[in-house]
């Protein structure tokens, strides 16, 4: 009895210690530098409001805050998952119809001076090209975003007010996406295409162009503590394979994210076991763009009969290894938080068992007069890139099997937008990401009429009352319904057929801490919580 | 000597021009400009926004102001400014130059003291088992392309001991046994392929001398067999390979491309690549003239060395 009391107490001892070591272990230390993976050079610098590119995003993001963001401890975002970082609070008035902020009084830019309501203005004014906007973007990628908002109002140095149309519970998903940060009213939008004047919790140190971004912690970062890492930099290195050799060498700490496959993955911890693997959406999709506008896809047989014919479980079995999900024009939950889930797919074209789907297929294109002896010769479309060609491969092979015969013709990324933006071609293999995982920042970009990113030049009424409809709706309840049909309104349309949406394995070395994936690879790795413990 | 030198420095100034004309046109000929990458980079065309942009960056006026623009400012010193950056071309062109000339020279330093050596004792021990070695060696160097073996020497290092050399670029006063690390490398993987073209060169040329009669007079006269190898008969055959060190410098200033990525090496022909799919006319015309300069300067400096090692070759006289 004696040896088992000794026992036990040895045991708790143990126990408790451990426990200690653990809750140690979890505590943050303060200091340290981290390398993180770019896979190409920032393409415009920290100009984030002028491009759509993670290469600008990402690497910027310690520099910049916005009014509100995402929990940068929390995988999936949502409006839940909101939290307040320029503004110290916001309020919604007058029935969805103000949206007020309420900015912090102690945050300083990088260059000293204090940021006031006036910089909030600014940036708003100058994105939704306001008569009054003090600045003008060279290019302006985003502007559909706030098409509703009417007026934005410095009501005193540290509140703002932003007037709306009507109401849209997503504005503030929109505001705090890695694509919205607040620039300085006294600094030209046009200098941050070289250098960097933020209110984030690092400044930038060094930008060597084509080779790294050297960050230094920001001793005057609002929030007292924080960041806990002294040094950043982001390496750039153009060559695959020698991105994933510096990541497994342990040149670099974090991985990009995107990056990642699930075979690269796989690999890599074979390679080195103690690498965390964290699987996660990107809220980007393999999608078939057909112009509407012209035969023979302006018959919506044909382009049903796209959608029907492609395999998407084969295309993310033979090209992502099983590192995609099955999806509709939204991301599916658990890796979004909009999207119709596998079940409710299965009767729309093209998700159901691949034979029968053939059979529809073959079916829809003997009705307009193709069959395999007799296909339908058209040219599909991509970028020349890996990852396109690879889906495009997969879905001409897909298509001769309905009686559609494509060839491919690469299309340089030069060209690629200019392309598709004119309609200058038939049917195309596209890639989307959305820059935050919300139905308004989609619809309105992908599938509103006349919107420029709208590749297909699909438009309908009907369509854009729904987009319409769910975007005022104030029951998230109610709006998740509204969402369910308007998805499969548009996969019935085959407006943009959607193959799959794409999974990152964002990879860290253990030491690295609070660095957590989202489910969108725009918003995380503003680095304010980041710490090591090596 | 000096007409000599002043002609081939005419001749140089024609190519030159003739280089600029051509790197001009065939940029302006391929498919897309800045503007497109700009949009692309949004996800979106827009076309007043687009007019606007081309004229910011003066891509509005005609192609032979924009042609002779750019000439008058060369001819200055004026690089213009990068349309992706939106500096001035010299400050991002300036940094890349070391590293690329460093990583050729040194590239240049592997081949000689591996491929002349070897190329001696081949020809000197012909049709012996050693001889048959060594230039199963250097056929093995001449398939084996270099970006290749750089690539299988990172993946090799990566596999076995966990490590690689240094991702970012690190100078030699900050750390010189690092910055040799990191230009050995890849200057070993490039060295290996150059030194069994000078290998191969330096046996067929010293094969060659060593039939001479003046060899067999050298023999006869009861000259040592090294200083008839090291003093007579290479110093005739080592002209070919002359040549060769001059061609290979000029290939590797701007042939560097996938040894310089794969190594993550800020040089030259890497941003050159860049450049290129950015359609960075600033940078591209002016890293193309420079890798032209380059080549001529080269091949005057093996020319011009031909006078010194053999006496019969005098310009001018």
């Amino acid at each position: 009895m004696m040896r088992f009391r000794v026992a036990a107490a040895l045991w708790a001892a143990v126990a408790v210690s451990s426990l200690a070591t653990n809750a140690y272990a979890q505590t943050p230390k303060p200091g340290g530098h981290l390398n993180i993976m770019l896979r190409e050079d920032l393409s415009q610098g920290f100009a984030v409001h002028e491009t759509s590119t993670i290469s600008t995003s990402y690497p910027s993001l310690p520099c910049f805050n916005n009014l509100v963001f995402f929990d940068q401890l929390k995988r999936t975002e949502s409006l839940e998952t909101l939290l307040p970082e320029l503004a110290e609070k916001w309020s919604w008035q007058d029935n969805f119809r103000n949206l007020v902020f309420f900015l912090r009084k102690d945050v300083k830019w990088h260059d000293g001076k204090p940021f006031t309501s006036r910089d909030v203005k600014f940036t708003f004014d100058m994105l939704r090209e306001a008569p009054e906007a003090q600045a003008k973007l060279r290019i302006n990628p985003r502007k559909d975003w706030y098409t509703n908002i009417e007026a934005v109002e410095a009501a005193d140095p540290h509140t703002v007010v932003f007037r709306l149309k009507r109401p849209q519970p997503s504005l503030l998903l929109m505001l705090a996406s890695g694509y919205t940060p607040i620039y300085a009213a006294h600094v030209p939008p046009a200098s941050y295409r070289t250098g960097c004047v933020g209110t984030g919790p690092f400044k930038v140190k060094e930008w060597r162009k084509g080779e790294y971004v050297d960050y230094v912690k920001n001793p005057d970062y609002f929030v007292k503590g924080r960041p806990y890492l002294d040094t950043l930099r982001y390496v750039v290195i153009e060559n695959r394979g020698t991105r994933v050799s510096a990541l497994q060498a342990g040149k670099l700490d974090v991985s990009f994210p995107g990056e990642t496959t699930k075979t690269a993955s796989e690999q890599l911890k074979k390679a080195v076991p103690q690498l965390v693997v964290t699987p996660v959406g990107q809220t980007v999709s393999d999608n078939i763009i057909m112009n509407v506008k012209k035969p023979p896809f302006d018959n919506p047989k044909v382009r049903l009969a796209v959608s029907y014919g492609i395999d998407r479980r084969g295309l993310i079995q033979a090209v992502h290894q099983g590192g995609a999900v099955l999806g509709a024009s939204l991301a599916p939950k658990p890796w979004g938080v909009w999207g119709i889930a596998e079940q409710g797919l299965q009767p729309l074209p093209g998700y159901g068992k691949a034979a029968d789907m053939k059979d529809k297929a073959r079916k829809l294109m003997a009705e307009v007069g193709y069959t395999p002896e007799k296909p339908l010769k058209v040219e599909i479309v991509t970028r020349a890139i890996a990852v396109y060609v690879d889906m495009a491969s997969f879905v001409i092979n897909e298509l001769k099997q309905v009686g559609i015969e494509a060839t491919l013709k690469q299309v340089e990324t030069a060209q690629w937008h200019a392309m598709a933006t004119r309609g200058d071609y038939q049917i195309g293999a596209n890639l989307t990401g959305l820059g935050v995982d919300d139905p308004d920042a989609n619809f309105y970009e992908n599938y509103a009429c006349g919107s420029p990113r709208n590749y297909s030049q699909y438009c309908n009424e009907t369509v854009m009352k729904m987009i319409d409809q769910q975007s005022q709706e104030l029951n998230p309840q109610k709006r998740l319904e509204m969402l369910a049909g308007l998805q499969k309104k548009l996969e019935e349309d085959a407006a943009r057929p959607i193959l799959d949406w794409k999974l990152d394995y964002f990879t860290v070395w253990p030491h690295v801490h609070n660095m957590i994936p989202h489910n969108n690879i725009y918003n995380f790795g503003r680095m304010t919580d980041v710490w090591r413990d090596k | 000597m000096k007409t000599y030198l002043a002609q081939r420095l005419g001749i140089a100034a024609l190519t030159l021009f003739g280089m600029s004309l051509v790197i001009f046109v065939l940029l302006r000929l391929a498919p897309g400009d800045i503007v497109d990458i700009l949009f692309s980079t949004g996800g979106y065309v827009n076309p007043s926004e687009r007019v606007a942009i081309e004229k910011e960056l003066g891509l509005d006026r005609p192609l032979w102001v924009q042609y002779l623009d750019w000439i008058r400012h060369l001819c200055v010193g004026d690089l213009g400014k990068s349309y992706r950056y939106d500096l001035p071309a010299w400050e991002i062109i300036r940094p890349l130059i070391p590293v690329t000339v460093e990583l050729a020279v040194l590239s240049l330093i592997i081949a000689v003291l591996l491929g002349v050596p070897t190329g001696v004792i081949s020809a000197v021990r012909q049709d012996t088992a050693l001889d048959y070695a060594l230039r199963v060696v250097s056929l093995a160097g001449l398939s084996m392309p270099s970006f290749w073996l750089a690539m299988v020497i990172i993946l090799v290092l990566v596999a076995w001991i966990g490590w690689i050399p240094p991702v970012t670029y690190v100078s030699p006063w900050e750390n010189f046994p690092l910055h040799a690390i990191q230009f050995l490398l890849p200057a070993l993987a490039v060295g290996y392929r150059s030194s069994a073209l000078m290998m191969r060169i330096t046996r067929s040329a010293l094969l060659e001398v060593m039939r001479e009669d003046y060899i067999r007079t050298a023999r006869a006269k009861g000259q040592s067999e090294k200083t008839v190898i090291w003093s007579h008969a290479l110093k005739n055959a080592i002209l070919p390979v002359v040549t060769v060190i001059g061609i290979e410098f000029a290939f590797l200033i701007g042939g560097l491309v996938v040894t310089e990525t794969v190594f993550n090496l800020p040089g030259v022909a890497r941003f050159l690549v860049q450049a290129i799919s950015w359609r960075d006319y600033p940078i591209v015309q002016n890293l193309v003239m420079f890798i032209a300069v380059v080549v001529i300067l080269s091949n005057l400096t093996v020319d011009m060395l031909y006078g010194v090692l053999d006496p019969r070759v005098r310009y001018g006289s």
